[in-house]
């Protein structure tokens, strides 16, 4: 995958160039984000909404070893068989096995971060028992070899004729390009797929602890032809996507559907306990539930990060914020984009070198803050992980050199005076219309493309002390 | 893998406490919910809601008004459906007894999902080229326009699902106001069922250019037909 291999910067600067992904981020985040305004302003106390949102996930994580007990026990007691994975090679090794042993020939997939985050898609491939994404968006970016570039519309950076050209070859003929008849092809060309599925692999949007049930939203439905047709099920969940019953679930769905896509609920929303009852017609008979850890229970025991786990991944903060809107998710490089994914990313990854920039996609705004249901304080988070980033000592060389000078001066007042008297005559080679536009590395690499005040020929300093004397 | 108790303990460590043996005292939940005055009301705002999100619904009040609904929603329709299939409407194996006369008085003849075959990929096939699934609904939400349908062996989950079309039976006393009542009521019976569905309208998707397109993978057309007693 091609944007795997780029720079930070070259990814920025390919989305910067591309004029159309531009304008299809803006179109699509405004439009989810006024949904949202619509819905949450509908229900007249918004903010107690939230409240109530940020207490439920506050409860769930300061007590999620209770709640994870209790929900694999209510599982297991039913015979769900329950795999806890440490990392994602465990989890990929856990899926991978269930496949094979099964000799499974269609897998099919729903939406689910979590098998994108142990890019499990890949390893199927190479075992030969490649896994349908279901989802249309999500088909679309897997036929065309791309990661995600919005959590809930994963491919709203392609255009339709992009996608009538990916579909050109399954279909065998040409394509127009007009939705209708892309969503029509789709529909048939799954269809098959879903009536032959062996095993189906769903992501999880709540489980409930107490009853030992898992909770699914789709708006198109193929969540349910996943979770109802395949003789086998298995479910992916994050090991911190917890509520402790259906009354906090009330909260959670309502807070989700309205934030996400503007919805008062999903056109789907599916509260499974499985397995099926031995009598019941449909759904699966052998269901495999995987829990993921990978570094969330670090996160857990960090006070300073610990909320980045209340985050029920409905994609408000992406819409609001004006690094998102301005270079979509692919420029991040990363598998969860926007705010919150430049928050969890490093501290799951745990790896500054590859993630080390993301903290720093963020103007600090506070509108990701604003726009979160369960109210994470995302741009606080995102000062901190600069902080934790520099205290690792990860900052770039010059970086450092740069503040290790500033720290020098700054705590010698003469040689400040001096520095700032030899910078006032320095300056002038580089100085247009009162703005250092200019200068040596390592100064060019901020003037490359942008200007700085220019150092006033008469320090503050001196100022001050001659106002002093004229009294 | 790893062994339960040792990944819970792994957290309880994190936390910095032993894991507690008591449920935790539930935190308290204070939201205004939306509330309707009575049966017509929710009624009456359930089909609002449900019509808005491209449904088709009607209220009924006599075995009339139930056949004159569906003659006006499908018209021959079924007729030519049943000349190349003549197992075009599928159905749970048990539907309100207003909506079993009217098939009947119709003529249009039902097939049993869970009858129609023993091998399931023979019934999914069967549900996937019907024309009309059919089945009865345990609850609606007013507030969101919303079908609940609670699984059961009587019931099948694909007749909601694989066919274009899916036309639900519901009471009006059924309707409730808002998610918290129906969520409050199925927990009041148990351990809940394999799976309970709810349905808000239409299948749809966004997902290219941020068009609206309907049906991508569920039903196309949804209609709910209300019955008052
Ligand atoms: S951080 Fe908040 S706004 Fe962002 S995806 Fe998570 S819950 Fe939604």
């Amino acid at each position: 995958m091609t944007m795997y291999n780029l720079t930070t910067d070259q990814r920025v600067d390919k989305a910067l160039a591309d004029n159309f992904l531009r304008q299809a981020t803006r179109r699509a985040t405004d439009r989810l984000r006024n949904n949202k305004y619509k819905a949450s302003d509908e229900l007249g106390n918004w903010e107690e909404w939230r409240n109530a949102g940020e207490t439920i996930r506050k409860h769930v994580i300061a007590n999620l070893d209770f709640y994870l007990h209790q929900l694999i026990e209510q599982m297991e007691k039913r015979g769900v068989h329950v795999h806890l994975a440490k990392t994602p090679a465990d989890a990929v090794g856990i899926v991978r096995n269930i496949v094979r042993e099964h000799d499974a020939k269609n897998v099919l997939k729903s939406k689910s971060m979590i098998s994108e985050e142990i890019h499990l898609n890949h390893a199927l491939e190479e075992d030969g028992a490649a896994a349908v994404e279901t989802d249309l968006g999500e088909y679309i970016i897997q036929i065309a070899g791309e990661p995600p570039s919005h959590i809930i519309v994963p491919a709203m950076h392609k255009t339709r004729q992009q996608v009538a050209d990916l579909f050109e070859p399954i279909a065998g003929h040409a394509l127009s390009s007009d939705t209708p008849t892309l969503t029509r092809f789709v529909r048939i060309q799954m269809r098959e797929q879903f009536l032959r599925g062996d095993i189906g692999i769903t992501g999880c949007n709540f489980a409930v602890a107490n009853t030992g049930s898992i909770v699914m939203v789709t708006n198109e439905g193929n969540g349910r032809m996943v979770s109802t047709l395949p003789r086998v099920q298995i479910t992916l969940m994050g090991m911190e996507r917890i509520v402790p019953s259906f009354r906090e679930l009330d909260i959670m769905l309502n807070l989700l559907a309205r934030s996400a896509t503007g919805q008062r609920l999903s056109s789907y929303t599916t509260i499974l306990t499985p397995p099926k009852k031995s009598a019941d017609s449909d759904g699966p008979e052998e269901y495999h539930l995987v829990i993921l850890d990978h570094n969330r229970s670090e996160i857990l025991g960090d006070k300073l990060f610990r909320t980045a786990l209340n985050c029920i991944r409905c994609g408000a903060c992406f819409n609001v914020c004006p690094v998102y809107r301005q270079l979509g998710g692919h420029a991040y490089g990363s598998v969860y984009s926007g705010p919150i994914g430049s928050v969890i990313t490093p501290l799951l990854e745990k790896d500054w070198k590859k993630w080390g920039h993301l903290p720093y996609f963020s103007s600090l705004c506070g509108a990701c803050t604003e726009g979160c249901p369960v109210r994470i304080p995302l741009h606080d988070l995102l000062v901190k992980l600069r902080m934790r980033k520099t205290q690792s000592g990860h900052t770039p060389q010059v970086e450092q050199q740069i503040f290790k000078a500033y720290r020098y001066l700054f705590t010698r007042e003469k040689t400040l005076r001096r520095a700032l008297r030899l910078g006032a005559h320095l300056q002038w080679p580089f100085v247009r219309n009162h703005r250092i536009t200019g200068g040596p590395a390592p100064l060019s690499n901020w003037t490359k493309s942008r200007t700085l005040p220019m150092v006033a020929p008469k320090p503050f300093m001196q100022i001050w002390a001659d106002l002093n004397n004229k009294r | 893998m790893t062994n339960t108790n040792e990944f819970i303990n792994h957290l309880a460590s994190k936390l910095g406490r032993p894991t507690p043996i008591e449920t935790p005292p539930p935190v308290e939940i204070s939201v205004p919910q939306y509330r309707l005055s009575n049966t017509e009301e929710r009624a009456s705002i359930f089909l609002q809601n449900w019509q808005a999100l491209g449904g088709k619904g009607a209220i009924v009040k006599s075995d009339n008004d139930m056949l004159q609904c569906l003659k006006e929603w499908f018209g021959d329709l079924p007729v030519t459906w049943f000349k190349d299939n003549p197992q075009a409407l599928i159905a749970w194996d048990m539907l309100p007894s207003i909506a079993e006369s009217a098939f009947s008085t119709l003529n249009w003849p039902l097939t049993r999902y869970t009858q129609s075959s023993l091998d399931p990929r023979d019934r999914y096939s069967i549900a996937a080229h019907a024309e009309l699934g059919i089945t009865s609904s345990d609850l609606g939400i007013a507030l969101s326009g919303t079908i609940v349908m609670n699984s059961d062996p009587l019931r099948g989950r694909a007749v909601s699902l694989l066919p274009p079309r899916h036309l639900a039976f519901i009471e009006t006393t059924k309707i409730r106001n808002n998610l918290f009542e129906v969520l409050e009521e199925i927990s009041a019976l148990g351990t809940p069922p394999a799976a309970i569905e709810m349905i808000s309208g239409p299948s749809r998707t966004s997902d290219i250019e941020m068009d609206l397109s309907i049906g991508v993978h569920g039903p196309i057309e949804v209609y709910v037909v209300v019955t008052d007693n």
